[in-house]
């Protein structure tokens, strides 16, 4: 009974043991698909983990491209602005900054320009080297210049990207500037030196893309437009410095000139003025003989001795009238002439002056008007001297105006001169003649000249009169309908 | 050495002529412990660059009595005669302590080119000592860390130590040992904060700067004492991502295997990169994705930098690893790495003590170190500006800022277990704010 009840009771603890057993079993399986369960999704976890760093680390690289790439940006326009404003040449590369070109990615930059007279590639600029090393980069760039030279004929940038790595030249290049990668793009001036720009980095780390090349390229081509412009700039100052200094020197040559012309002429005037003083002793002499002679003094003359005696006479006095004429001038140019100044009404000397052609002016039949302005004022003047401005003009209009002509005598202020004028309907002069016609000795070619003798010295004389009272003089004309010979004097007091 | 011994001189002293300050006529002895003064210069040319900072400076500081200079310069600056014309424009006298940095931090804004001076005039209650060491790799990164802080304790015996300012070679590889070294005989817990120079990005040389040498291979060090109050702050703001993996054989800076395989098959499986592609481009991806070691009571990962790769596919890195530990790829954002930012900023600013008033303008006078990681500024880019916005409108506009990018940081983690045990990090923004 107690065995019966044993082995039931150990039954039961079995039964219930087995029973625990299953459902801690249980248990056991479901945590274990509970840990599996975890271990997955942790794994998932991870791997998506993977995927957060894997999109990240693209993230990441873009935005640093992106950030370079502004910040190229910013130093690009920087560099833009500073050097499209210089305007000097050899300023250009002094005023790129080499914090600019940091941020551009680049802590080494070169700058060589090609020199066709020297046949050499001449260094402009230099980052991030020092001199020794600048010294030593030269004659290798030199020792290589067709690599230089092809790419300025090309005009293509290349760089990292372009020569791929473990070439020849690759390496050559990265060993000549001591770099790793490095943009080399062409400057290219239109017209003189060309040359290239470079810019290296040593970092390992850094890849050359082709961002990096288009910048550079963009900066190398503001470098060359800015060589350009600065050379346009220089051209044209040098031109208008040389401009400046010719015109300095023809200043200079035309004063020198004008000085001797001041010199000849006064050896003239007073060659004239010596001249004229010795023809006029003998000139006296021979009038006086002739006089004796037509007068009979020595004796009966025959008829035609008489009337050649008479010629002489004339051309004699001619002859004064020249030399004296000739003694005037000289005088007045030299500043000796003796002038008498007072204060002298223009009415009068014209209307006595008038007077004095009036008749040839009736033989004529040529009309004489005068104009004058009323309250015309005094003008302070030698009267000989002005009476004869207005003889010779007068004379000269009654000679050249043909019958039934007109001749106007007009005077009246203006700014602070009085102006003459002195018009006839004669035959005019032709517009060549005009300029000429106050010169000495100058006579206009017409057929009246041609019949009527004169010195051609009446005009040259007025001129020098009216000048030396601070006048001026000169003649307007209309060939075949007459002239206007036109004076002025100033007002004084 | 020379420096060492006035230094002596002007503890027994026992400063005759604290700082004062002028106001209204009359006399008023200033109350902060530390004036400073900073200039800024981005002169290409290193004297002339050296002479507009510490011009700038003295006209900051008010032409006190100049007790220490620290410099921060880009690569292009980093020579001797920059050195030595720091040294004769203060007369000589002030001892030097500085490093070269991929970019300097200031006030201004962040320069690429540069040169920043902070010049320190202390009051009677705060005392320092400076020293340097040289030719680590010959003396290993661990007697060297203890050589510097042999040299650093020199006349220190009895005045209470604050805290310890360390810059060493940004391209060490036992960045860990040296703190060890350090450790040893500063203490386990004392505080110590750090900069590892940096070059431009070209992880070839970095430079320290000690009055007027320029040296590589080397580690310069401030000790503070007396009466210096300061507040830390250091975070890096990179997520775990993927699953836990543990590091099974390991020595010293090298994994040798993670998970029983070679350790690079950890970014060769999230990057889908062969060896090769990783041992090329490994210091710029290990800057994004970085390792993050679990530390037991820390409640931040620690970040590892990767240097480089071995054939055999163990990873060397930039700081030390334990055998043993968890560890996660990291990753990190813009986002994440500006939230770090603002987390340090709070810490610098919360575990200053009572802060001190300047009566005359009655306001906080203090001043903040910040050393930057260069992955941040890599992740960061332009938006590196931005992370300086954050720490000036933390801190107050007004609050001067002097600062470096690093390629490690020293400094305690944010502890739970013991008071702030220093580590070597990667990829952290450590702020160091003194208040004056």
């Amino acid at each position: 009974m107690a065995n019966l009840f044993t082995i039931l009771s150990l039954a039961i603890v079995i039964v219930s043991l087995a029973i625990v057993m299953m459902l801690k079993i249980d248990k056991i399986k479901k945590l274990q698909t509970m840990v599996d369960k975890l271990r997955k999704s942790l794994e998932e976890m991870d791997e998506q983990a993977k995927l957060i760093v894997r999109t990240d680390i693209e993230l990441n690289k873009t935005q640093e491209e992106l950030d370079k790439k502004i910040t190229g940006l910013y130093a690009l326009q920087r560099l833009s602005r500073i050097i499209s404003t210089t305007l000097e040449e050899n300023q250009i590369f002094k005023v790129i900054e080499s914090a600019s070109f940091e941020d551009l990615g680049f802590e080494k930059a070169f700058t060589l320009l090609w020199d066709a007279q020297e046949n050499k590639f001449i260094p402009q600029l230099s980052m991030g080297y020092l001199g020794d090393e600048i010294e030593a980069i030269k004659p290798q760039v030199n020792l290589d210049r067709d690599i230089y030279l092809d790419l300025i004929k090309t005009g293509k940038t290349f760089s990292s990207i372009s020569v791929p790595p473990n070439t020849a030249l690759r390496e050559k290049i990265n060993h000549i500037f001591e770099v790793n990668s490095f943009v080399i793009s062409p400057i290219l001036p239109k017209e003189g030196n060309k040359g290239f720009l470079f810019a290296g980095t040593e970092n390992m780390d850094v890849t050359i893309t082709k961002g990096d090349e288009e910048l550079m390229t963009i900066l190398s081509n503001q470098i060359g437009q800015a060589i350009e412009n600065a050379r346009l700039f220089e051209k044209t100052w040098r031109t208008q410095q040389e401009l400046e200094k010719k015109v300095e020197e023809r200043t200079r040559e035309l004063t020198l000139a004008f000085e001797e012309v001041k010199k000849i002429s006064k050896r003239k005037t007073d060659f004239i003025s010596s001249v004229s003083h010795e023809l006029r002793t003998p000139l006296t002499s021979i009038k006086g003989y002739a006089a004796i002679l037509i007068e009979e003094k020595l004796g009966h003359l025959p008829v035609a001795a008489k009337e050649r005696l008479e010629k002489i006479n004339r051309h004699t006095d001619e002859l004064v009238h020249m030399v004296n004429d000739l003694l005037d001038i000289a005088r007045i140019e030299s500043g000796r002439a003796l002038m008498k100044m007072e204060k002298q009404d223009l009415k009068t000397i014209i209307s006595n002056t008038a007077d004095l052609i009036s008749i040839q002016c009736k033989n004529k039949n040529i009309e004489l008007i005068t104009d004058i302005q009323k309250d015309i004022p005094l003008v302070l003047a030698d009267r000989t001297q002005l009476e004869r401005v207005f003889i010779n003009l007068l004379d000269n209009a009654v000679k050249f105006t043909p019958e039934n002509g007109k001749i106007t005598i007009k005077a009246h202020t203006e700014d602070n001169v009085i102006q003459v004028d002195i018009s006839d309907t004669g035959i005019g002069i032709p517009p060549d003649s005009l300029s000429m016609l106050f010169e000495e000795f100058y006579r206009v070619d017409n057929p009246i000249n041609q019949q009527v003798k004169g010195t051609g010295l009446g005009l040259s004389l007025i001129k020098h009169i009216i000048e030396a009272y601070k006048g001026k003089i000169w003649a307007e004309s209309q060939e075949g309908k007459g002239s206007t010979f036109s004076f002025t004097l100033p007002i004084k007091g | 050495m020379v420096f060492l011994t006035g230094f002596i001189a002007r503890l027994a002293k026992g400063f005759m002529n604290p700082a004062r300050i002028f106001g209204a006529g009359v006399e008023i002895e200033r109350k902060g412990e530390v004036n400073i003064g900073i200039g800024l210069s981005t002169e290409k040319d290193p004297i002339l660059a050296a002479r507009e900072a510490i011009r700038l400076a003295d006209i900051n500081i008010h032409s006190k009595k100049i007790d220490l200079a620290i410099v921060f310069s880009s690569m292009d600056l980093a020579c001797v005669s920059l050195l030595k014309t720091i040294h004769l424009s203060l007369k000589g006298r002030v001892p030097i302590v500085g490093c070269s940095s991929a970019a300097i931090i200031s006030n201004q804004g962040v320069f690429k080119h540069g040169l920043a001076v902070m010049l320190l005039s202390l009051s009677k209650n705060v005392y320092f000592n400076i020293a340097c060491v040289r030719d680590i790799k010959e003396k290993t990164a661990l007697s060297a860390g203890r050589e510097l802080g042999e040299k650093l304790l020199y006349g220190f015996r009895d005045i209470r130590r604050d805290l310890s300012v360390i810059f060493s070679d940004g391209l060490m590889d036992e960045g860990s040992n040296l703190i060890y070294g350090l450790q040893e005989r500063l203490g386990k817990s004392f505080p110590l904060v750090g900069a590892s120079a940096s070059d431009n990005m070209r992880f070839l040389r970095t430079y320290l700067y000690f009055n007027q040498e320029v040296l590589t291979d080397s580690a310069v060090g401030i000790l503070w004492g007396g009466k210096l109050n300061f507040g830390l702050g250091i975070k890096h703001g990179w997520k775990p991502l993927g699953k836990p993996r543990t590091i099974t054989k390991s020595e010293g800076n090298i994994i040798y295997e993670i998970d029983g395989e070679p350790a690079v098959k950890i970014y060769e499986e999230y990057l889908a990169r062969d060896l090769a592609g990783l041992q090329k481009e490994i210091r710029r991806i290990s800057i994004l994705y970085p390792i993050g070691m679990y530390l037991a009571g820390e409640q931040e990962y620690l970040l590892r930098n990767i240097l480089s790769i071995e054939n055999n596919g163990s990873l060397r890195l930039q700081g030390n690893v334990i055998q043993g530990s968890i560890i996660r790829l990291m990753i990190g954002t813009k986002e994440s790495c500006l939230n770090a930012t603002r987390q340090a900023l709070d810490e610098a600013k919360k575990i200053l003590f009572a802060p001190i008033v300047d009566i005359t303008k009655n306001e906080v006078k203090n001043f903040v170190f910040v050393f930057d990681s260069v992955s941040r500024y890599m992740l960061l880019r332009r938006e590196a500006n931005q992370e300086l916005e954050i720490i000036k409108e933390g801190f107050g506009k007004d609050t001067p800022i002097i600062g470096l990018y690093t390629y490690g940081e020293q400094a305690p983690l944010k502890a739970i277990s013991y008071h702030g045990q220093a580590y070597f990090h990667n990829q952290t923004i450590a702020m160091l704010n003194i208040g004056g």
